[in-house]
């Protein structure tokens, strides 16, 4: 049943990543992303990890994917002219991207760990305090220095973004 | 002290900094760049003080050793140094963003470098791959702004938009390699990796090489080695210079840290160490090629000096090729220092000869000595101590890095690298060629200098003609 699941999710994940490239119009590659990340959500509760699903669902495809249509409407984009992409580029990236597919692969074969079946999670219940807890106790150090990322990138999109600076 | 006071008063500096500019617009952005100047030196100052250990939620993260210590302070002069060449670029910043009125926007440009400075402060002491994450971001989102900061010009914006599109990716794969080492040794401690390590089956270790290939991508993409140079030489181009110069020092410095700490750790593992050293060694060959095969062709000095830093880079991995010897993490830092203090002189000299002749072809060098002496003695002196001549401080750098390769009997890469030592006098030398032997195109109209930037310019060539008779102090500090 969980692997029947993945293998629905995911193959749909990888279908609407595809649409994010190749489509052209910015309106359907942004509803694809967000249908993407609803079935990466998917994925992540068939692996009963509940808050990172819905963490998942509320802030990327909900908080961040809005945004980025809002942004889409308001500057009123259109959809990108067809570009001819040359043989040589393309068969460059396909060689690339099977050598790595081959990789990994390889990877995943060469180590019986991978195929071992895990036994599920228990006591999922206390997910959300667990990670409140990871977060500001354990990890406390890294999460203020994000506080400071977070700073920088607003100092930056103010300045990149106004049309005149005061 | 508790060290992480270090980066605490750099932060809050920062954000002091951000709200005078908030609160006080009309004020003298020169002031700004002083009190953060000031600031800077203040806490380089402060590292000299007896550090306590850190906190216990801290300590997985965060270390002070010496090497933490001493790039610590690399760091903060590199920032103070940028701090100094932005002041004489003000009236480019001027032209180059839109403002309602002269002088908006620009204190901005001199408070993110420190910003990015604390983020490189934290970097440097990262043994966690959790905080070498969110402190390398830290620095790269400070490097996307400032990069494509002068918006009026589209080259900026594109080097802006090259280096965001690149480091993005290769921070995915950053991060696809710490899940892999974290998925197979159940750690994302970088200092204990090689304990963990030593308990895993024999089966596990083809996942970490993949995650350790992974995690190589993305730092040979910070340091500029071979295959993962392609955004070096639009972005150095495009960036305002004094961005250049720190973009080209202070990430190029941080990267060469995190190599050296997370390699460190694989070297005690035989098996393991044996295959990441031969794809170090690779790597140094090719970089080395690469990077001065290219810059002989180069007219432009910006690039020539885009494709200089790459060859840099290939000396320097050459000593992390040779991570075993005693010496080779002194001979890194050592070669660092003298790559700062050359490569920020040829970049301060760039940037005046630039706005005083309008472009930066190697052309616009011509005739340099009849227009300032002072400048064109201080480009002579970088390229000399660039190109690795005797008395300069680049000198000492390629010789110590040449000594720990031989003691770790890398002879095909000595080769390699007395070849590209030959190709570098060329094309270094054939700028000291345009400035005293060839007229200039135009007429020739001789450049002032301020008193700071005389000053700036005397002291660092001071720096690398002191660092090339008497290295031994850098060399101490970090035995």
């Amino acid at each position: 049943m969980q692997l029947t699941l993945f293998w629905i999710f995911s193959s749909l994940m990888i279908a609407f990543g595809l649409g994010v490239v190749t489509l052209r119009s910015p309106i359907s590659c942004a509803m694809c992303l967000v249908s993407s990340f609803i079935c990466l959500a998917a994925v992540f509760i068939t692996l009963d990890a509940f808050f990172i699903a819905i963490v998942q669902v509320l802030v990327a495809a909900g908080a961040v994917m809005v945004l980025f249509l809002f942004i889409i409407m308001l500057l009123n984009l259109q959809a990108e002219e067809c570009r001819r992409v040359k043989l040589g580029v393309m068969l460059g990236g396909a060689v690339v991207v099977l050598s790595f597919m081959v990789l990994l692969s390889e990877t995943l074969e060469s180590s019986p760990q991978f195929s071992k079946m895990m036994p599920p999670i228990t006591a999922s219940s206390q997910d959300v305090s667990m990670i409140g807890m990871t977060l500001f106790h354990s990890f406390n150090l890294p999460f203020q220095i994000v506080g400071v990322l977070l700073l920088v990138a607003t100092v930056g999109v103010v300045l990149l973004s106004r049309r005149t600076l005061r | 002290m508790n060290p992480l006071f270090l980066e605490l008063t750099v932060v809050l500096l920062g954000i002091a900094l951000l709200m005078v500019e908030a609160f006080f617009p009309k004020l003298c952005k020169k002031r700004l760049a002083f009190v953060g100047m000031g600031g800077l030196f203040f806490v380089l100052l402060l590292t000299w003080l007896p550090m306590s250990s850190v906190s216990i939620e801290s300590a997985p993260f965060y270390t002070i050793d010496n090497v933490a210590l001493f790039f610590k302070r690399f760091m903060i002069v590199t920032t103070i140094l940028t701090l100094l060449m932005s002041l004489d670029y003000i009236p480019v910043i001027e032209r180059g963003i839109p403002g309602e009125r002269l002088g908006a926007g620009v204190g901005e440009f001199f408070i993110l470098p420190i910003f990015a400075c604390a983020s490189l402060m934290w970097l440097v002491s990262a043994v966690s791959f959790i905080l070498l994450f969110v402190s390398l971001e830290c620095m790269t989102v400070v490097l996307y702004i400032s990069i494509s900061y002068l918006r009026k010009d589209p080259k900026s914006l594109e080097a802006g938009t090259k280096y965001l599109i690149l480091s993005a990716l290769t921070t995915g794969f950053l991060i696809y390699g710490i899940s892999w080492i974290f998925g197979v040794t159940g750690t994302t401690s970088i200092a204990h990796l090689a304990e963990s390590i030593v308990l895993l089956p024999a089966s596990s270790m083809t996942p970490l090489l993949f995650g350790t290939g992974l995690i190589l991508v993305a730092l040979c993409f910070k340091i500029a080695a071979f295959p993962f140079q392609f955004w070096l030489p639009d972005v150095y181009q495009g960036a305002p210079t004094p961005i250049t110069a720190f973009l080209s020092i202070a990430s190029k410095a941080a990267g060469f840290v995190l190599l050296l700490r997370f390699l460190e750790q694989l070297y005690l593992i035989p098996t393991l160490g044996k295959k990441v050293f031969a794809i170090t060694t690779l790597l140094a060959i090719v970089t080395l090629l690469f990077g001065n095969l290219a810059a002989m062709a180069q007219t432009n000095m910006k690039r020539l000096l885009a494709y200089s830093s790459i060859a840099h880079t290939g000396y320097i991995l050459m000593a992390v090729a040779s991570i075993g010897a005693a010496l080779a993490v002194p001979a890194i830092g050592f070669y660092l220092v003298a790559y700062l203090a050359m490569t920020s002189l040829a970049f301060i000299v760039l940037m005046i000869v630039t706005e005083t002749s309008g472009g930066d072809e190697i052309y616009c060098f011509q005739g340099l000595h009849e227009r300032s002496p002072l400048l064109a003695a201080a480009m002579t002196v970088a390229m000399i101590s660039l190109a690795g001549l005797p008395f300069s401080a680049g000198f000492f750098g390629k010789f110590f890095i040449f000594q720990v390769a031989f003691q770790q009997g890398h002879y095909g890469l000595l080769a390699v690298a007395t070849l590209s030592v030959v190709a570098g006098i060329y094309y270094y030398l054939k700028v000291v060629k345009a400035m005293y032997w060839k007229q200039p195109s135009e007429t020739c109209t001789p450049i002032t200098l301020s008193k700071l930037t005389t000053v700036l310019i005397s002291a660092l060539i001071a720096v690398i003609i002191i660092l090339g008779i008497y290295p031994t102090p850098i060399l101490m500090s970090l035995q």
